[in-house]
């Protein structure tokens, strides 16, 4: 396919770290095929690079031990969380050792008066916001996936709530991390304004595992809003649905989500989860604030989504009907590949200036007709971060090239209009190309500040740069 | 004073400088030792200002009052609302976005709204080889490898010498008020500025002063949004504090709903105006908001306001006194803001963080020229 590169093996390296391995860790090496093609890249089109052997770790000086035999014998070292990530992320392109955190799965504080918790990267968004229920806090960030803290961290992921909340950028106050020397450092404190430094809390943000694993994050916290409301309109087209987008945040009404579905989008949705939303194009919206606000905010969208050709606006408080909507809207990727059964779902995921938001979304709609591609489309609209989930059959040539012409036509297009071939999934393998094309100089910053890092190139090889 | 016209000669300026370059903005915070030797009030103009994507490009000399002026015609503002210590600091000259920028500056909003980090989408910079560098632009998220951004926000000017800033703006509210709280101690203000965050009624701005200019405690909260919803709110923030304010005569509750008084009153909270006649140094912690208590107590003299809900301690010292041997290990940082000593500005970082930004400031400024010594 062209997407991934095999970069060479260090083959007597390998051997002897596995066999040091086995030694210490035992049982919590696994090398078994099963398990190592596990922990290559399963999501979606890319290849399987499966590591040549997998650490279940349970604590952050493991992994500095670990870290340590490999740095010695030059021997690559993949973080892997649950393996969500989307654009190769956790192919072992040179092989390597596979550290699965899951074990390190412990919530170790949390902090009511100061907003915030200490948690092990394992723990997933979902477990942390079930623990947390009692509290009346939550944390934001939800991804499509129920991914891990420190796979969503080492992603900088973003989800629906980006729009209020911020993505994991925003959210963190503070990192433990493995360097590539077996070094552990902290980042921060939980003092809200964190370094004294250089912000290397964000550099880790989002850096795909190739400058150090995260072993402990603390967690920016949130109050559980006192009410909730969430409203659905539909719209005679995507460009009125973008407009009343886009005059949503100009007001500065503080939505908390504000989500587009197309009208294949909603068809899936409809026939997935059981619900009878009119298959036009949708915004799904959720307001937080007091009782009083959240009433005001979905009224006032109401009237904005009126002045666009809007119908069908409703909202309700009701939390049973919230969660249906949103679950349907959580559901939304595996909605869209019950459309097609047998086909494989390639997500895209650019992201525009809400100014262009329509046009782009006009645009790839055209293009995927005259392509003859059938992709549901949804997005966080309030953030310009679209997906279009193509459904493609592998086995049919010709439609393998035609997505391939289109990843990249589309890719290209957002970068032609200021905009980022990626908003959230990152580049991992998929992405590299486009990189360059983006950024331009900023490429040799990235590499110098990887050379400065990790000399040896033993952090996930091969990915981003 | 090297004064670069663009990003250009901004290049040629860095590439032809043999010795270390001290560089400024408009010059109102100073930039340590050495006389400043490149400014970059030249590069100046916003560029781009889309009221409906709510963003606006600016070269990094533009003044904020020009940006500020753009905002304000269209009802939008910077929301992390940076300061103007120019009183505080005795210094002239106007604030430039790209120095706000460099310095990551935030003033009260920032406990509900974020950091000047936290709304700057783009920056073009020039690193220490000449190099023109760009990373992020105009669009809400990306994930194009690592956060150069945010590197750049706050690296004051030791990576690189930006040339432009994009950033997110939001929309003024259309009102404000306050609550002030009377009379509590720190223990006190800090629990009431931790109920109050953790209220649903929005708070944004929660500070305390030790001393008001009467003399006595006062703990400040803020509250903007629509008329009625303000109104309301801060009657039921009020309903909720209450109960846990102390009775006694030195305690009492007001409210302020004038606008401009209230924008007023941030403003000198923002500003540390109480704090600018004064001869005293000033000191900026970054604590944990239930720490504050227990650090207030240990300064040397009980002068300090509080901001963040106890996030941020501004203290002022005899001239001179070395805070950070006070006060000793904590979990946070010192920055010294004001000051007729020489003691470092910035908290010195662990051996392992200092090592990786040593690193890093090689590459970006393998010479070594740009505002060295100033971040280690
Ligand atoms: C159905 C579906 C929906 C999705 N929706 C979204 C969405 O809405 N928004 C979004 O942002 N993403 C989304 N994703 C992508 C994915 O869920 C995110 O990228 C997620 O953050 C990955 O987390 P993970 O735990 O699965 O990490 P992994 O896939 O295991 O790892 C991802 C990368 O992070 C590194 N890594 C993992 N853990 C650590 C660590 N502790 N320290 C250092 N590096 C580490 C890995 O080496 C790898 O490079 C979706 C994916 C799917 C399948």
């Amino acid at each position: 396919m062209g997407l991934v590169t095999t970069l060479p093996r260090n083959e007597t390296g390998i051997e002897t770290v596995v066999g040091v391995l086995k030694q210490q860790l035992g049982e919590r090496l696994q090398t078994s095929e099963a398990i190592r093609t596990q922990h290559g890249h399963t999501t979606t089109w890319l290849e399987n690079q499966a590591p040549d052997a997998v650490a279940f770790v349970q604590s952050t000086e493991e992994v500095a031990d670990i870290v340590k035999v490999c740095a010695t014998h030059k021997v690559p070292i993949i973080a892997f969380g649950t393996g969500s990530s989307l654009e190769g992320h956790v192919n072992a392109a040179a092989g390597g050792i596979s550290i699965d955190l899951s074990q390190m799965n412990g919530i170790l504080d949390v902090h009511p008066e100061d907003l915030d918790c200490v948690v092990q990267p394992g723990v997933t968004r979902k477990a942390l916001n079930e623990y947390l229920r009692d509290t009346g806090l939550f944390f934001p960030i939800d991804p499509g996936a129920d991914a891990s803290l420190g796979g969503m961290a080492a992603t900088r992921a973003s989800g629906t709530n980006a729009v209020r909340y911020g993505t994991m950028k925003d959210n963190i106050l503070s990192l433990k991390a493995v360097m590539p020397d077996g070094s552990i450092i902290q980042t921060g404190q939980r003092a809200k304004k964190s370094s004294a430094g250089y912000d290397l809390t964000r550099l880790l943000i989002g850096s795909e595992g190739t400058l150090g694993i995260i072993t402990e994050l603390t967690l920016k916290l949130h109050g559980i809003p006192e009410a909730m409301s969430s409203a659905t309109c539909s719209f005679p087209d995507l460009e009125s649905a973008c407009n009343a987008v886009i005059m949503t945040i100009q007001m500065g009404i503080p939505v908390a989500r504000i989500e587009l579905l197309d009208a294949l989008q909603v068809k899936a949705v409809n026939g997935f989860s059981k619900l009878s939303l009119p298959e036009e194009p949708l915004l799904l919206l959720e307001f937080h604030g007091s009782e009083a606000s959240v009433a005001e905010q979905s009224e006032s969208f109401g009237d904005i989504a009126d002045e666009f050709g809007g119908t069908g606006f409703s909202w309700t408080t009701s939390s049973e009907e919230r969660t249906k909507l949103w679950q349907a809207r959580h559901d939304a990727y595996w909605a869209s590949l019950s459309l097609r059964p047998g086909a494989v779902g390639i997500s895209t995921d650019v992201c525009v200036p809400i100014s262009r938001l329509a046009e782009c979304v006009a645009t790839t709609q055209a293009k995927l007709e005259e392509l003859g591609i059938m992709a549901p489309i949804v997005g966080h609209v309030g953030d310009g971060n679209f997906h279009t989930l193509l459904l493609i059959d592998m086995e049919d040539e010709n439609e393998v090239a035609a997505a391939h012409e289109f990843v990249s036509w589309l890719n290209e297009l957002a970068i032609s209009m200021e905009g980022t071939c990626t908003g959230e999934h990152g580049i991992g393998q998929g992405k590299r190309r486009y990189l360059e094309k983006e950024i331009g100089a900023g490429v040799d910053v990235i590499k110098a500040i990887k050379t400065a890092i990790d000399p040896d190139n033993i952090m996930n090889p091969g990915k981003i740069i | 004073m090297l004064t670069p016209k663009d990003e250009q000669e901004l290049s040629e300026a860095v590439l032809g400088a043999s010795d270390p370059l001290r560089i400024i903005g408009g010059g109102t915070r100073g930039v340590g030792p050495g006389a400043p030797n490149l400014s970059t009030r030249e590069l100046t103009g916003v560029t781009l200002y889309e009221p409906g994507a709510l963003t606006l490009v600016a070269k990094s000399g533009t003044p904020l009052a020009e940006i500020n002026e753009h905002l304000a015609s269209e009802g939008q503002m910077l929301a992390f609302e940076p300061s103007d210590f120019r009183p505080l600091l005795r210094t002239e000259g106007e604030p430039t976005i790209g120095g706000i920028v460099a310095a990551n500056e935030s003033g009260p909003r920032r406990l509900a709204v974020g950091a000047c980090r936290d709304f700057l989408l783009g920056v073009r910079f020039v690193d220490g080889s000449g190099n023109v560098v760009k990373n992020g632009g105009r669009v809400m998220k990306n994930v194009t490898g690592y956060d150069l951004v945010k590197l750049l926000c706050g690296s004051h000017g030791t990576l690189g010498i930006l040339s432009e800033v994009s950033l997110k703006v939001l929309p003024r509210p259309e009102t404000s008020a306050s609550l002030m709280i009377y009379g509590p101690t720190v223990d006190e203000a800090v629990g009431l500025m931790a109920r109050a965050m953790g209220s649903p009624y929005e708070v944004t701005g929660a500070a305390y002063s030790s001393q008001d200019m009467a003399g006595h405690p006062v703990v400040f909260l803020r509250l903007e949004g629509s008329e009625t919803q303000v109104t309301g709110r801060l009657s039921k923030l009020r309903n909720l504090l209450e109960p846990f304010v102390p009775t006694g005569e030195n305690y009492a509750i007001s409210e302020l709903t004038d606008v401009d008084a209230v924008q007023q009153q941030w403003v000198s909270l923002r500003d540390l105006d109480e704090e600018a006649g004064t001869y005293r140094d000033v000191w900026r912690l970054s604590v944990k908001p239930s720490d504050a208590p227990a650090i207030c107590a240990a300064l040397p003299e009980p002068n300090y306001q509080l901001d963040w809900a106890g996030g941020r301690i501004w203290a002022f010292t005899e001239p001179g006194t070395d805070l950070r041997n006070i006060i000793g290990q904590f979990d946070g940082h010192a920055t010294l803001i004001k000051s007729a000593s020489n003691l470092p500005r910035f908290h010195p970082e662990p051996a392992p963080l200092a090592n990786l930004s040593a690193g890093l400031r090689n590459q970006f400024d393998p010479r070594g020229i740009l505002n060295s010594g100033l971040m280690g």
